[in-house]
């Protein structure tokens, strides 16, 4: 968001520098270094790989990597002396390191749609998989009963974490008291508890305890552990944009505090708290070890969010991984983009409401 | 000032003080429940150390079927460290390149595109990062070790005498490192950009090049920060269970250094696979007692990274 800040600043200044010094020549020397050091690597690497059978990962990392730094050292060199040479190191690095990610990235989001693709069908989507076993063909069966799952479990969850969050987020920054500190304090730390933890939690006074079975019910109070803290802190951030005015002007007029939150703090932030509920299911909604031990598994569809065992996209993805069998393996990579296209509507949700009216 | 006047003069309604209650009570939910999962899962971890003593700390094993049984999670402790340290060697010189890139050389047009990447990669869900390690990850990095292995095997670290080269604690490190990646990045890059560009430019016009203005100007200046998005991609990793499970091979033994030899183990790995096949109730109050200790650690590196980030936060206004 705030690297705007810096880099339009700093750019202008160069242009300015530019235009304030139009005796200086034009650094073809400049552009020719820099081609050349890219250039000649780039291509000593292509034409190993072309004749010799190194194998591509050295190729990369003990030839490739080492020969830029080298040349990229010599073309700063060449243009601005030594003090260019650590720049030109830390500058190669870092198109790496960035590559890299974006490599790694694409890889992950290519892998999804290629290999979920296949199993994609509107039956994949509604049908559950009572009479689904790991060999049955991809023409039956799906994840119809987990989709029926996630949503009750993320609706449980949020029933839950969302009046708490939002009233977590009023204390901080509309009743101010003595303890805003340490509520923060607490929030963060809650952000910090891993979601294999709070299954365990659940389990032990819940499912353990013999209150609940495992469930959906289950499922959403260990969602709503982990969704809280995310509800609570970005509900904070909106409510802290809320004008002082309108609360000042609603006091003066003689509303309660309540009357003042209620009614029109809460409102003009409505958009943002909606924002921040997203955020929150976003957060939570891939979770699968506190529902592998919360909720438990099913092949049925089960609506009922306290009597048995419920499934879940998360943990359809977990129980097809690992079978030897191609076509619940392309199950699984169906539900994952289910799954991931899931979350990137919700985010992109949040980032279209959270550009509404609050947000400035 | 002046709203606190006119909220402490409103305040007079007997509504106001249920409804300031109601939301103070609330706030304190997340204490309530740090309290409870400290006090339910410790109570579970009591009888384990009565039949355990220390030895379920100091020692490495899960055999459930002698009495008492002999169980020890010290493998389990160690392997949650070396899994985040080989994810953090991998994540933090990346997360750092990464935030450089973005904040001092990329056009601002690339930097927000970089951006809205990574906070899609933070995204990811788990157990999506673990499908794609086990059918996608895996085959590559068997061969990048196998490299290694075969090149600097003289290198204790990348000894390897079984020839297995899957389910080992560099691929679970590497995805670990895919996971902090996001978090570190995200916070370096904020901080980074909080630079006064007055003293960006101060220090160009005192003829810094960038490494010199890095190192004397905006990594010095964003110090406190950084170290705490590392804390907090460390907290992450320590718990991360679903992504780690799918490619490590989990054994009860403590590998000490042999980074790219098929085996390791981490405690939130352990719950998560003995779960399903748990034996009994003594079983179940092991593992519970597992999830303590994993509780007590992510929560010690939590708190001190987020008083870390607080800190600087508070520094720089």
């Amino acid at each position: 968001m705030s690297t705007t800040t810096f880099n339009p600043a700093t750019s202008v200044q160069l242009e300015q520098q530019k235009s304030m010094r139009p005796w200086r020549k034009k650094p073809t020397k400049f552009t020719m270094a820099v081609t050349l050091a890219v250039v000649i690597p780039a291509l000593i690497v292509a034409a190993l790989y072309l004749t010799s059978d190194i194998p591509v990962p050295i190729l990369l990392v003990v030839i490739y990597l080492p020969l830029q730094l080298i040349a990229s050292g010599i073309a700063a060199w060449a243009t601005k002396g030594t003090r260019g040479v650590a720049d030109s190191v830390i500058i190669v690095n870092a198109i790496g390191a960035s590559l890299f990610t974006v490599i790694v990235l694409v890889s992950v989001i290519g892998s999804l749609i290629v290999r979920g693709f296949r199993a994609l069908s509107p039956h994949f989507l509604f049908q559950n998989s009572v009479y689904i076993s790991p060999s049955t063909p991809l023409d039956y069966g799906g994840i119809g009963h987990s989709l029926v799952g996630t949503l009750l479990i993320v609706f449980i969850a949020s029933l839950i974490s969302v009046p708490i969050g939002i009233a977590t987020a009023v204390y901080i920054t509309e009743v101010r008291g003595r303890a805003v500190p340490y509520v923060r304090f607490f929030v963060q730390a809650m952000s910090g508890v891993p979601s294999v933890v709070a299954g365990l939690f659940i389990l032990t006074i819940v499912v353990a305890t013999g209150v609940f079975n495992q469930s959906a019910f289950a499922g959403g109070l260990a969602y709503a552990i982990l969704m809280l803290p995310t509800v609570a802190r970005t509900a904070e951030e909106v409510l802290k944009l809320v004008p002082d005015d309108l609360r000042t002007g609603a006091l003066a007029l003689g509303s309660t505090r309540a009357r003042t939150v209620l009614r029109v703090v809460i409102p003009a932030a409505r958009t943002g708290i909606i924002t921040a509920v997203i955020l929150g299911v976003a957060r939570v909604i891939g979770e699968t070890a506190p529902l592998l031990l919360a909720a438990g598994n099913n092949d049925q569809t089960v609506v009922n969010p306290f009597g048995s065992p419920i499934s879940s996209v998360p943990t359809y993805i977990f129980n097809n991984v690992a079978l030897p069998y191609p076509d619940a393996v392309s199950r699984a990579w169906g539900a994952a983009l289910v799954l991931i296209i899931l979350v990137a509507i919700l985010f992109t949700l949040a980032r279209v409401i959270g550009r509404g009216r609050v947000g400035r | 000032m002046e709203l606190r006047d006119l909220q402490s003069a409103a305040t007079s309604h007997r509504g106001d003080r249920v409804f300031t209650r109601t939301v103070a009570g609330a706030a304190f939910t997340s204490l309530l429940v740090l309290a409870g999962i400290a006090i339910f899962l410790g109570l579970q971890a009591v009888p384990a150390f009565q039949t355990q003593g220390w030895a379920f700390l100091t020692t490495t094993g899960w055999d459930i079927n002698t009495t008492p049984p002999t169980v020890g999670i010290f493998g389990m402790l160690y392997g949650s460290v070396l899994l985040a340290v080989i994810g953090l060697v991998i994540a933090i010189p990346a997360s750092l390149l990464l935030a450089i890139f973005m904040v001092f050389l990329s056009p601002p047009r690339l930097a927000k595109v970089l951006t809205n990447l990574i906070d899609l990669m933070a995204a990811i869900p788990s157990v999506i990062l673990g499908l794609w390690a086990f059918y996608i990850l895996n085959p590559t990095a068997e061969e990048w070790q196998v490299l290694l292995n075969k090149y600097l095997g003289w290198i204790p670290i990348f000894e390897n005498t079984s020839g297995n080269f899957l389910g080992t604690p560099f691929i679970a490190g590497f995805v670990l490192a895919i996971m902090m990646i996001p978090i570190i990045t995200a916070v370096t890059r904020e901080v980074l950009s909080r630079t006064p560009p007055d003293l960006i430019n101060a220090s160009e016009a005192l003829g810094c090049s960038l490494w010199t203005m890095l190192r004397y100007v905006a990594l010095p200046y964003g110090r406190g920060g950084i170290v705490g998005g590392v804390m907090l991609g460390l907290g992450r990793a320590l718990g991360e269970t679903i992504a780690v499970f799918f490619v490590l091979k989990i054994v009860f033994e403590t590998n000490w250094d042999k980074i790219i030899e098929s085996g390791g183990g981490s405690v939130a790995t352990l719950i998560v696979s003995r779960f399903g096949e748990v034996s009994g109730p003594l079983e179940l109050q092991l593992l519970l007692a597992a999830g303590f200790f994993l509780f007590v650690m992510t929560l010690i590196v939590n708190v001190i990274a987020n008083l870390i980030v607080s800190r600087t936060g508070r520094l720089q206004k």
